[in-house]
């Protein structure tokens, strides 16, 4: 042995190294398998990883890879043992160090964060829905923590993550002004159909909308403050808009009518909550609302609301890190002329409220909705998921959580370092967890209920 | 209007009825849209019927479990696969079931009552695929472009149908998407040292063990199989010898000879992402005489082989050429049937391979209803020559009734006739092989073929 060149193999109950020959080393390199199953999924699908073959009783890194379309690098990492027959299963075994630890299926891609050295700020999202996101899941030897770039692993398989299922169908709509894109799940139809809302921040963001079309509901993402009428006019759109994104969705040949719903999600929600209280055009048979508030001066507009923000702006702080919080601008008070009228709710609501949101005052929100609601008597429609330690960005689940970040006022193109909120660890599960019911929540009010004498909430 | 005891087959043909008295009240397509749309929610206590397939981006050889919710208990529906060919030809199968007291179906549990098969089998909508009747005759599914997948469309449909090449009225439908290569394997375009092939390469650093590749006298380059190897962890190299417009010499004839078999897997030894030591050696039909003759060329060792329905030696003519005519049954129809041909006892005996000169462990393939190559018998001389020779040890042999020649990858259609040539004429080739046992061979055959990769390539 010593006439050869040699590794050291951090291996052994005991944590004592051995040296072993390289040759010996590559063959038994050859021999390591990596998988992970599915290889291709769908972004909100279970996988499971395994190592096998190796030795028993070493020190493995698995490790997650992932370069997004900005060109940033994201990286996850779990420390295991084999086990006597040289396995690792990610699924059932524990991760004793990394950026994740205890039994975690989904810990290497909820748990990403920016490589070291990168610029700080960075959230991750996919632009384009018709690709997958790639991710790269390798094993080194020994518990590492960095240099992962400048080591060969033992094994490395790329797995591809999807918005969009086979089938599902991506058509640019620009019909009466709006800018939007409707994703139509694979076959027949007819559809329910889902409108679509983001934050803030604007641009058209298709890959909830993506997701929920692989889950058979026919829906639209709409951008209602970069969209085409407000960059060439420079008005911001009124009302109406929604109503008609509302229109075009429920009268397309391949969607029902009557099975309409809306998701909003941060300022979304203010234009969810208005238009499925006082719109006459527009009649949910639901709604759901993540991270938001119900208020909002009566009837006001995309401008109007704005011109609110700007005159509570007083009440935004920044913390010692120079990260802002906008959470106190959209705090209910007593006062019912900022308030959407609750109590004239006509369809169910679920609400999910992350308990550290900084940027919305969501559980202050739900909190003072459900009083309205028991006030007026029709608090059976709400339904309130709250969630401990989690932010603002209550996103579809196996995203990796960041607590803060760059957000671009969509008009002044001004940068803020906006805090989200949310510790990563019970974000992560309340995003798997808010996801999932809200897919049973759409299903049991737009195809129907599996049990008709169920209650709305009682399945959640 | 529901009288109790209204059975679910009546209350379906009701709202069927109470369709086509709206349609003739509303003629306009989008009012028709939504009457049919309507009708379909007038009844609130049953959603929208589901179809699942779990994975839906699956590798060719990974069953799809394909499950079915929300339907009225109890009754007939019918699963109907469609997909194109890269050719434009539409391939299909159906079958039929039955749902449970529930409303739902899985196909990994629930048996088919017709169709394109019955009893149990989870992925016959994909092995029992068929061109519809009228189509071209003598259709073979192979892929020719493993960097896409096989987009397979499942519909549920109501009742008991035959949806024959026609129109169909689906409940649910999912499409799903089957695929040769899995994320991350490399797909190398190889010309040089006069060889050409494509090598498939894992994702991953390496080293890996490989597999050299070879097929029949069908000639061209078939990369699927190989591609299939990349995913499951073996660098693989399709080889082309014949038929390939990159070979040298004449189309129609074998232009290469022993060096060139010999260059190829030296190529792969050579592969600084291949381990040399373990490099193994699969061929199908003609590719089997390949298989064991290089396998038996001073200086090339390979790890194992695997051989599928081929001749362990050749006569002085190759296989589909004029001289061997002689040898060829015809059917009613004027389909032939090479199989005569490779009996041990049409051999040239400077060709056959000298088995006591394998030193590896060798696995054979027999589809027994195998009309193209005389597989029994070939195995069987192999077998009595390794025995003859003290090698009996390094020799398995895996036997399939009702299988015939083209053993390939799980989970796609057998042909059991397959258009041959077209010029100078039109020659239909029998390979035999029914569905059902076919599919279970092929099904068998690969998990057995992966388990001795795994032992001798990375034991």
């Amino acid at each position: 042995m010593s006439s050869q060149a040699a590794v050291f193999l951090g291996c052994s109950r005991s944590g004592v190294g051995c040296l072993v020959p390289s040759t010996w080393m590559d063959r038994r390199k050859c021999c390591v398998q990596l998988s992970v199953h599915p290889s291709r999924g769908l972004i909100d699908e279970k996988f499971n990883v395994q190592v096998q073959k190796f030795l028993p009783g070493c020190q493995l890194t698995v490790h997650a890879l992932h370069r997004c379309e900005d060109r940033n690098s994201w990286e996850a990492f779990g420390h295991y043992m084999t086990d006597a027959s040289g396995t690792v299963n990610v699924s059932q075994d524990t991760s004793v160090g990394g950026t994740y630890s205890g039994v975690e299926a989904m810990g290497l891609l909820w748990s990403l964060r920016p490589v070291p050295g990168s610029k700080p700020g960075l959230r991750l999202r996919k632009k384009n829905v018709q690709t997958p996101m790639e991710v790269t899941i390798s094993v080194y030897q020994g518990h590492q923590t960095e240099g992962f770039v400048d080591q060969v692993p033992l094994a490395s398989v790329l797995v591809e993550r999807w918005y969009m299922a086979p089938g599902v169908r991506r058509i640019p709509v620009t019909e009466d002004g709006l800018t939007a894109t409707l994703f139509l799940p694979a076959g027949p139809g007819p559809f329910p159909g889902v409108l679509d809302l983001w934050g803030a921040g604007g641009q058209l963001v298709e890959y909830r909308a993506a997701l929920l079309a692989s889950h058979g509901f026919a829906s639209l993402a709409l951008d209602y403050l970069t969209c085409k009428i407000t960059m060439e006019t420079g008005k911001m759109v009124d009302n109406q808009y929604f109503e008609t994104a509302y229109r075009v969705l429920q009268q397309h040949p391949q969607v029902l009518s009557s099975r309409m719903a809306m998701l909003g999600f941060s300022f979304g929600t203010s234009f969810t909550f208005k238009m499925a209280v006082y719109s006459q055009v527009i009649k949910l048979r639901c709604a759901v609302c993540i991270g938001g508030s119900h208020v909002q001066p009566i009837d006001a507009s995309v401008k109007e609301m704005f011109t609110y923000f700007n005159n509570n702006a007083s009440k935004i702080r920044v913390n010692e890190k120079n990260e802002v919080i906008w959470r106190d601008v959209f705090q209910p008070t007593a006062d019912p002329s900022i308030k959407v009228d609750m109590g004239r709710l006509q369809c169910p609501l679920l609400l999910v409220v992350g308990e550290d949101d900084q940027n919305w005052p969501a559980s202050e929100a739900a909190k003072d909705m459900k009083e309205m609601m028991e006030r007026a008597g029709n608090s059976h429609l709400l339904t309130i998921l709250s969630y401990p330690k989690t932010g603002h960005l209550i996103e579809p689940p196996y995203t990796p959580h960041v607590r803060a970040s760059i957000f671009r006022i969509f008009d002044t193109h001004q940068k803020l370092m906006l805090l989200w909120g949310g510790q990563t660890v019970e974000h992560s599960r309340a995003q798997e967890d808010a996801w999932k019911k809200i897919l049973v929540f759409l299903r049991e009010n737009l195809y129907g209920a599996a049990n008709p004498s169920a209650t709305l909430s009682s399945h959640l | 209007m529901l009288r109790a005891g209204l059975s679910v087959k009546t209350l379906w043909q009701l709202m069927e009825m109470k369709t086509k008295t709206c349609l003739k009240v509303h003629g306009r397509m989008a009012d028709l849209q939504h009457a049919m749309g309507a009708f379909r929610w007038m009844s609130s206590v049953r959603p929208a019927p589901v179809l699942t397939a779990a994975p839906v981006r699956a590798l060719i050889d990974e069953q799809i479990s394909i499950k079915g919710r929300f339907l009225p208990p109890n009754s007939p529906i019918t699963l109907c696969s469609r997909m194109h060919s890269e050719d434009g030809d539409l391939w299909e199968a159906f079958a039929h079931y039955n749902t449970d007291a529930s409303g739902s179906f899985s196909l990994t549990s629930d048996r088919s009552v017709g169709g394109s098969y019955t009893g149990c089998e989870p992925m016959g909508l994909f092995w029992g695929l068929h061109p519809p009747p009228g189509s071209r005759e003598g259709l073979r599914l192979r892929k020719r472009n493993v960097e896409t997948p096989y987009t397979v469309h499942v519909s549920l449909l109501k009742g008991h149908v035959s949806p024959s090449g026609g129109p169909i009225t689906e409940l649910a439908a999912v499409t799903t998407e089957r695929s040769y290569m899995a994320p991350g394997v490399r797909r190398i375009d190889i010309r040089q040292n006069g060889i050409v092939g494509t090598l498939f390469l894992p994702p991953g650093p390496g080293p890996f063990p490989a597999m050299l590749d070879m097929w029949g006298m069908g000639g061209g380059l078939n990369e699927y199989r190989s591609a299939l190897c990349a995913s499951r962890g073996y660098a693989s190299l399709s080889l082309a010898y014949f038929e390939h417009k990159d070979l040298p010499g004449p189309l129609r004839e074998l232009n290469v000879g022993n060096e060139y078999f010999k260059s190829a897997f030296r190529l792969l030894q050579d592969h600084p992402q291949i381990v040399a030591e373990r490099v193994g050696i699969v061929g199908l039909s003609f590719g089997v005489y390949l298989t064991l003759n290089l396998a038996t060329q001073p200086g090339i060792n390979p790890s194992c082989l695997i051989c599928i329905n081929g001749p362990m030696g050749r006569s002085h003519f190759l296989p589909g050429d004029k001289g061997e005519v002689k040898y060829w049954n015809y059917d009613e129809r004027g389909y032939i049937a090479f199989r005569q041909i490779s009996l041990p006892s049409n051999m040239a005996p400077e060709y056959k391979v000298k088995m006591e000169k394998i030193n590896c462990p060798l696995m054979y393939i027999i589809g027994e209803d195998d009309l193209s190559s005389a597989s029994t018998e070939n195995a069987d001389q192999i077998e009595e020559e390794l025995r003859a020779a003290g090698k009996s040890h390094l020799f398995t042999r895996l036997s399939y009734p009702g299988a015939g020649h083209l053993i390939e990858p799980p989970y796609a259609p057998n042909a059991r006739v397959t258009m041959w040539r077209i010029k100078p004429e039109k020659m239909v080739a029998l390979f035999g092989g029914y569905d059902a046992p076919h599919a279970a061979a092929q099904e068998d055959a690969w998990r057995k073929i992966l388990c001795f990769l795994e032992s001798n390539l990375r034991g």
